[in-house]
């Protein structure tokens, strides 16, 4: 009980200090504090793929041994190869200066001396030298050197980054992942500039030769997760690899299964926002699209625009989308059985209008709503393979030939044209397009079960269908948890409402994280 | 867990009249000994269930019987629970769907929650308990309109003996349960923090379950007065006949009997789990086929009783003589001898 | 290894369940909905044979209406003189191109001779049947069943549609009780109780006081006044009044127009009931055990007649509380000739058996054998309080007669 009233307690009364999500703690922590060290920095940032460094000699001088160090992507490699590299490695002749250069002054010497660049700092703390990498800069360790340079050598890609058509946001940043995976990468780098951000290098497609990143968290991420997820990734052995997709197919745990089990993003924030959550990413070269792992089914609902706005306007627009896809999955069976098995429900008046409304149809409720469904899919499938002038066209059509003419012909009752229509908008509150996909293909057998034995038909397919999204797996977490197996603080705090972020303390657990080599299958 | 809701009332008003909504609660905290009596059997045997633990306790021999007669009760009981969900539709909202496609449609069901383990059997529970305390509440808060005033006075006019009888016949239900629990006992973790858990988590189920039942029979006797709730033979879907929202729509109880049908579901599912383990333990039988012989045997049972009227009597029957005296007995007996026996034990180190 | 076999068995069960369910399907008990025809109202009456029924069945026939307009029902109406309700169903399919749909049923209208024979054997099939709610309402009709759900209505609506409409807003006008099948049921149960069923009734212009238009065919029907049962045979009439009375004593009054008209020369009132509340209390006077009835109603003056000036500030302060005391007036009125009915016919409509035993278990089981007898001398008392809450827009009258 008194757990419940502190559980309650935090998720309605703001603290005044706002500590939420805690970071976990590193074993380089201690490290940061430290003076500068070029060795120190290679051992935290080597971890990643996306650092690099470049170890040289200062003018030459073996006793002066340096180390460059920068993240692939964000900075302008131009510009240090011109303007620094060229500069600090080639001789130049005939300063005095130079030639008595030793680990005490060469930190001086080099800034004085030798780079011509305006955005030049000296730091000394080892934490100074990791942030500049992480953001941009490129740093120079000097030796055993307690000093290091900072050089704002900050460049990034702009070009070719926009707005991805299938995730439109109102609120929130506007650009997405592109086809380049370092562009990519410098993007996530962006947004999570810490070492402990991790990003594993690979390569599948014995043709292709593609390159696949996979990046997490660490310490948040769990490593039985990310190890599963490399481990997966190692079996693949296919000639191409063209889009994430073939990946996908390949590593989920349920191939048979409509439902999605893998998410996808093409959103930075969006994905930083899942690492931070502990998933794991996979970035494809030559594709924005990118898979976030372990998904469970309660996120494909929600869309990172709810940690954007206002709680409660998040809670609202959640409840919509949820109530959509239930709607999307039901309402065709629902008519279906009510129409023709459960008319003592439908108020009088109402079943005297339906009633009169088919009076001439020639198709039984089923058949009718079955041919409505098939022409509804095609309808979309077809606008979205034409070009966009044209695809207006066929709204037109579709809704003067299915939604008046077909009802004036007889060919269907206006209310299974509503029916239909009202499926059809709620499958789009659906926010991921895979989700609504699987949602489009469950509504088949409803229909069909509706059809033959009513509510006990829908109530029938309802609970198989519950049967198997409770036996999957994503990676070793329940797709369903929150929800079941039950969490009240991850129910109350990003489920189906979001709490304020002041709520949020912790960060959500990935459930249950058994055994995620057995491919979902759980404890027997 | 379970269905106990959709009998209760009348099975408590033909016995306490219009005070029958009151053993209710009585009646099912009888199972919070029995609850804790597994529980504490749990802590003395680790990840061995009940059957397991007799064989231990009272020798191969009396183990066995018990073990027999534990499937036999279990297994004959699951199956007039399958029939129960034939009846159900065909008496209620279906009557013209043939009963078999009601006993097939749930069967498969049934078969496919228990393959696909105990894991995903729990948490079907514990989506589907939600949705049916969620029903329930608003079947029983939208027919406040057709609340009948006065139907409950007086209170206590015949006394109290009457109480004390209908209090045996809700006892069963409660029984069951215990009788799940002591198949389910081999998975259940076993240290010490758990078992703690675990205990709270009787009571809670107990008490859930005892209040929710009580407003069931509370809201029919309200509805229909003492008489009428006796002879409705299941109350709480005349009552989500009954149902109107603002006068339009009416009589939902096909929505209602959706969810009744989760709950029956889960119930089946828990007598197949039973009569597996059973199997299992006393005749080393396993595996996919002793599963499907055990719904074709559900299957069978049902078919034997299409005949509604005799089935509800069978079940109260099964209920009241073989469950309720089989679970006391056996459960009293084991803890009673397991705990002598370990005080000996004790004594004689 | 474990695993790959339980995956392999699991997608065995899923595809078990998927062939089975959905190749299966046939048309097991599935019927179009254009194929039904709802049932709205049932009338009973006796039939010409010993033994037998007069059942007339309403059905709607929907049509679709002309161009974009809402549905058109057509009335289809059938008298069948058989022995069982389901009988009458087997009936009416021979006829009828459509399957009776009984899940519609709103209205069952119990003609004068069956209600005297008594009709618990017929309304069985309304209780028992699935397809049945128990929220249907019964009603009765001096005459035929029959007639009623024959006549044309002036607006072309179904008579048993009328009626069911008529009965859902009962509520704001309290003149007649309500009775839904379930709460029927319920008081038969309860057994001292005698129930009491709403009058429907045909008029014509002219009757009553009303007057319409006879230019257009056809027929009005109106609720008033009900008949008591004696379980399931109907034993008497109540009038208007007397039915409002039993609607006051019974707690059935949310909102009714109340007048005082009948008072002549003095200031009459008219008004509506705002608020009421009946209450119950057993009293021991030296012995003798008897019910007090306190009857709490708020009313508001909507009308005011028969004032001959101006009044002042404290004389409308007066006025209001001779309004008060002329509305407990009617009320008490009303329910005295209830009582009266009552004990004239020595059975207990009123409901007081049970309020006795839910007060007083234990005097109950002394008189419970004899009730009818005790009827006619069991002390009642009667308190009305009236409370007048505003008098609308004005607070004086609107002649100043000058």
């Amino acid at each position: 009980m008194r757990s419940w009233m502190k559980m309650l307690k935090e998720l309605t009364l703001r603290p005044k200090v706002h500590q939420v999500r805690k970071s976990p703690a590193y074993s380089f922590d201690e490290d940061l504090a430290k003076p500068v060290s070029g060795q120190k920095a290679k051992e935290i940032l080597s971890k990643s793929s996306d650092i690099v460094f470049r170890e040289f000699y200062l003018q030459g001088k073996e006793s002066i041994p340096c180390l460059m160090a920068g993240v692939d992507g964000l900075v302008d490699k131009n510009l240090l190869d011109q303007f620094v590299l060229k500069p600090l490695m080639v001789d130049l002749p005939g300063r005095r200066e130079l030639a008595q250069l030793t680990l005490s002054n060469v930190v001086d010497s080099t800034i004085q001396y030798l780079l011509p660049g305006l955005e030049i700092k000296k730091i000394s703390k080892l934490s100074d030298a990791i942030n500049a990498i992480l953001s941009g800069d490129a740093v120079i360790f000097f030796g055993e050197s307690k000093e290091a340079i900072v050089i704002g050598a900050r460049g990034w890609a702009n070009a070719g980054i926009n707005e991805p058509v299938a995730e439109s946001v109102i609120k929130g940043p506007h650009e997405g992942f592109t086809e380049t995976l370092r562009i990519n990468t410098s993007l996530l780098r962006r947004k999570i500039k810490h070492p402990s951000l991790r990003l594993i290098s690979l390569k599948l497609g014995e043709l292709t030769n593609t390159d696949i990143v996979v990046t997490y968290v660490d310490k948040v991420a769990s490593p039985d997760i990310v190890s599963e997820v490399l481990k997966r990734l190692s079996t693949i052995k296919m000639d191409g690899v063209l889009e994430s997709g073939y990946i996908e197919e390949m590593i989920e745990d349920f191939p048979y299964s409509p439902f999605p089990q893998i998410a996808y993003t093409e959103r930075p924030d969006v994905l930083a926002g899942k690492l931070l959550e502990g998933k794991v990413g996979i970035m494809v070269d030559g594709t924005p699209i990118v898979l976030v792992v372990p998904a469970i089914l309660t996120q494909f609902l929600n869309v990172n625009e709810d940690y954007y706005q206002r709680a409660m306007t998040a809670v609202l627009f959640r409840f919509v989308r949820y109530i959509g896809a239930f709607i999307a999955v039901t309402a065709p069976s629902v008519y279906i059985a009510v129409t023709t098995f459960h008319q003592e429900i439908i108020p009088t008046d109402l079943l005297m209008s339906i009633s009169a409304g088919r009076e001439g149809v020639p198709f039984p409720a089923l058949l009718e709503a079955l041919l409505m469904t098939i022409v509804l899919e095609i309808l979309q499938e077809a606008g979205l393979r034409l070009p966009r002038p044209i695809g207006q066209t066929i709204g037109i059509v579709g809704a003067l030939i299915i939604g008046d003419a077909a009802v004036k012909a007889s060919l269907v009752s206006p209310l299974m044209v509503i029916v239909i229509g009202i499926t059809a908008v709620s499958s789009y509150a659906i926010p991921y397009y895979d989700l609504s996909l699987a949602v489009r293909l469950t509504r088949f057998p409803l229909m069909i079960l509706a059809g033959s034995l009513g509510f006990f038909g829908v109530a029938v397919g309802f609970y198989a269908g519950l049967i198997h999204l409770l036996s999957l797996r994503s990676f070793g977490v329940p797709y369903m948890s929150p929800i079941a197996p039950m969490r009240i603080r991850s129910l109350l705090q990003d489920t189906f409402v979001r709490a304020p972020w002041w709520a949020m303390k912790r960060r959500p657990q990935l459930l249950e994280i058994e055994n995620p080599q057995s491919g979902g299958k759980g404890k027997e | 867990m379970g269905t106990t809701f959709l009998p209760v009332a009348s099975i408590v008003s033909s016995a306490g009249g219009r005070d029958g909504w009151m053993i209710v609660l009585p009646a099912f905290i009888l199972g919070i000994p029995y609850g804790l009596m597994v529980l504490s059997l749990l802590s003395q045997f680790p990840n061995k269930n009940l059957l397991q633990v007799s064989e231990i306790v009272f020798g191969k021999g009396i183990g066995k019987l018990i073990g027999v007669l534990y499937i036999l009760i279990t297994g004959y009981f699951g199956g007039l629970l399958l029939g129960q969900v034939g009846d159900i539709y065909e008496r209620s909202i279906m009557p013209l769907t043939p009963i078999s496609l009601f006993y097939l449609g749930t069967i498969i069901l049934v078969f496919y929650l228990c393959k696909s383990g105990i894991e995903v059997f729990a948490r079907f529970s514990e989506v589907i308990f939600p949705l049916i305390i969620l029903a329930l509440i608003l079947n029983l808060t939208l027919s406040i309109s057709r609340i009948e005033p006065g139907v409950l006075l007086p209170i206590l006019s015949e006394g109290v003996m009457p109480l004390f009888w209908g209090g045996l016949k809700v006892a069963p239900f409660v029984m069951e349960y215990i009788l799940f629990m002591a198949g389910i006992l081999a998975f259940l973790p076993t240290d010490m923090k758990e078992i703690g858990q675990l205990r709270r988590e009787v009571w809670r189920a107990v008490f859930l379950v005892g209040i929710l039942d009580m407003f069931v029979a509370f809201t029919q006797i309200l509805v229909f007065g003492p008489f009428e709730t006796t002879r409705i033979v299941y109350g709480l879907l005349v009552l989500g006949k009954m149902v109107e929202v603002s006068r339009t729509v009416a009589g939902v109880e096909s929505l209602f009997l959706g969810v009744w049908l989760g709950a029956l579901v889960i119930k089946i599912s828990a007598f197949l789990f039973t009569v597996v383990w059973g199997l299992e333990t006393v005749m080393n039988l396993k595996g996919l086929k002793w599963e499907i012989a055990v719904c074709a045997v559900f299957m069978g049972i049902a078919f034997g009783f299409v005949r509604g009227s005799v089935l509800i009597s069978e079940i109260s029957f099964v209920d009241n003589y073989l469950i309720l005296p089989f679970t006391t007995i056996w459960i009293l007996g084991l803890w009673g001898t397991a705990r002598w026996k370990k005080g000996k034990n004790i004594r004689g180190n | 290894m474990e695993t790959r076999r339980h995956q392999k068995v699991n997608r065995i069960a899923a595809l078990i369940l998927i062939v089975c369910l959905l190749f299966l399907p046939g048309c097991w008990g599935k019927r179009e909905v254009e194929e039904l025809a709802p049932l709205i109202g049932v009338g009973f009456d006796l039939g010409k044979k010993p033994g037998t029924f007069l059942i007339t069945m309403q059905l709607a026939k929907p049509k679709q209406g002309g161009g974009e307009s809402a549905a058109k029902i057509e009335d289809r109406t059938f008298s069948v003189e058989v022995a069982s309700a389901r009988e009458a169903t087997e009936m009416v399919y021979k006829i009828s191109s459509r399957i009776p749909f009984m899940g519609s049923l709103k209205v069952i209208v119990i003609g004068e001779g069956a209600a005297k024979a008594g009709f618990t054997d017929i309304i069985d099939f309304a209780q028992r049947f699935s397809e049945f709610r128990r929220t249907m309402y019964l009603v009765l009709t001096k005459g035929k069943a029959q007639t009623l759900l024959n006549i044309k209505l002036r607006d072309g609506e179904l008579p048993a549609m009328s009626i069911k409409n008529h009965m859902e807003q009962g509520n704001n006008l309290s003149t007649f009780p309500t009775v839904r099948l379930g709460h029927y049921l319920t008081i038969i149960g309860s057994q001292s109780t005698a129930p009491i069923l709403p009058v429907v009734e045909t008029i014509k212009s002219g009757e009553d006081g009303i007057e319409y238009n006879n230019a257009k065919e056809g027929k009005e029907l109106h609720i008033q006044g009900s008949g008591v049962l004696r379980g399931d045979h109907l034993v008497d009439y109540l009038t208007d009044k007397e039915t409002k009375g039993y609607m006051w004593l019974e707690n059935n009054v949310q909102n009714c127009l109340i007048n005082t008209m009948d008072d002549k020369d003095k200031v009459s009132f008219g008004g509506q009931v705002l608020k009421s509340k009946t209450r119950y209390k057993l009293f021991d006077n030296n012995g003798v055990i008897g019910l007090q009835y306190q009857i709490q109603a708020s009313i508001s003056v909507d009308e005011v007649m028969g004032v001959k000036q101006q009044l002042s500030e404290p004389e409308w302060v007066d006025l209001m509380n001779q309004a008060e005391t002329s509305y407990a007036k009617v009320i008490q009125e009303e329910c005295e000739m209830s009582i009266k009915k009552e004990r004239d016919l020595s059975l207990d409509f009123l409901g007081i058996g049970r309020l006795i035993d839910e007060r007083d278990p234990s005097y109950w089981k002394t008189i419970k054998d004899q009730w009818e007898e005790k009827i006619a001398d069991f002390p009642l008392n009667l308190n009305v309080q009236v409370s007048v809450h505003h008098s609308g827009m004005s607070s004086s009258s609107s002649t100043t007669n000058d």
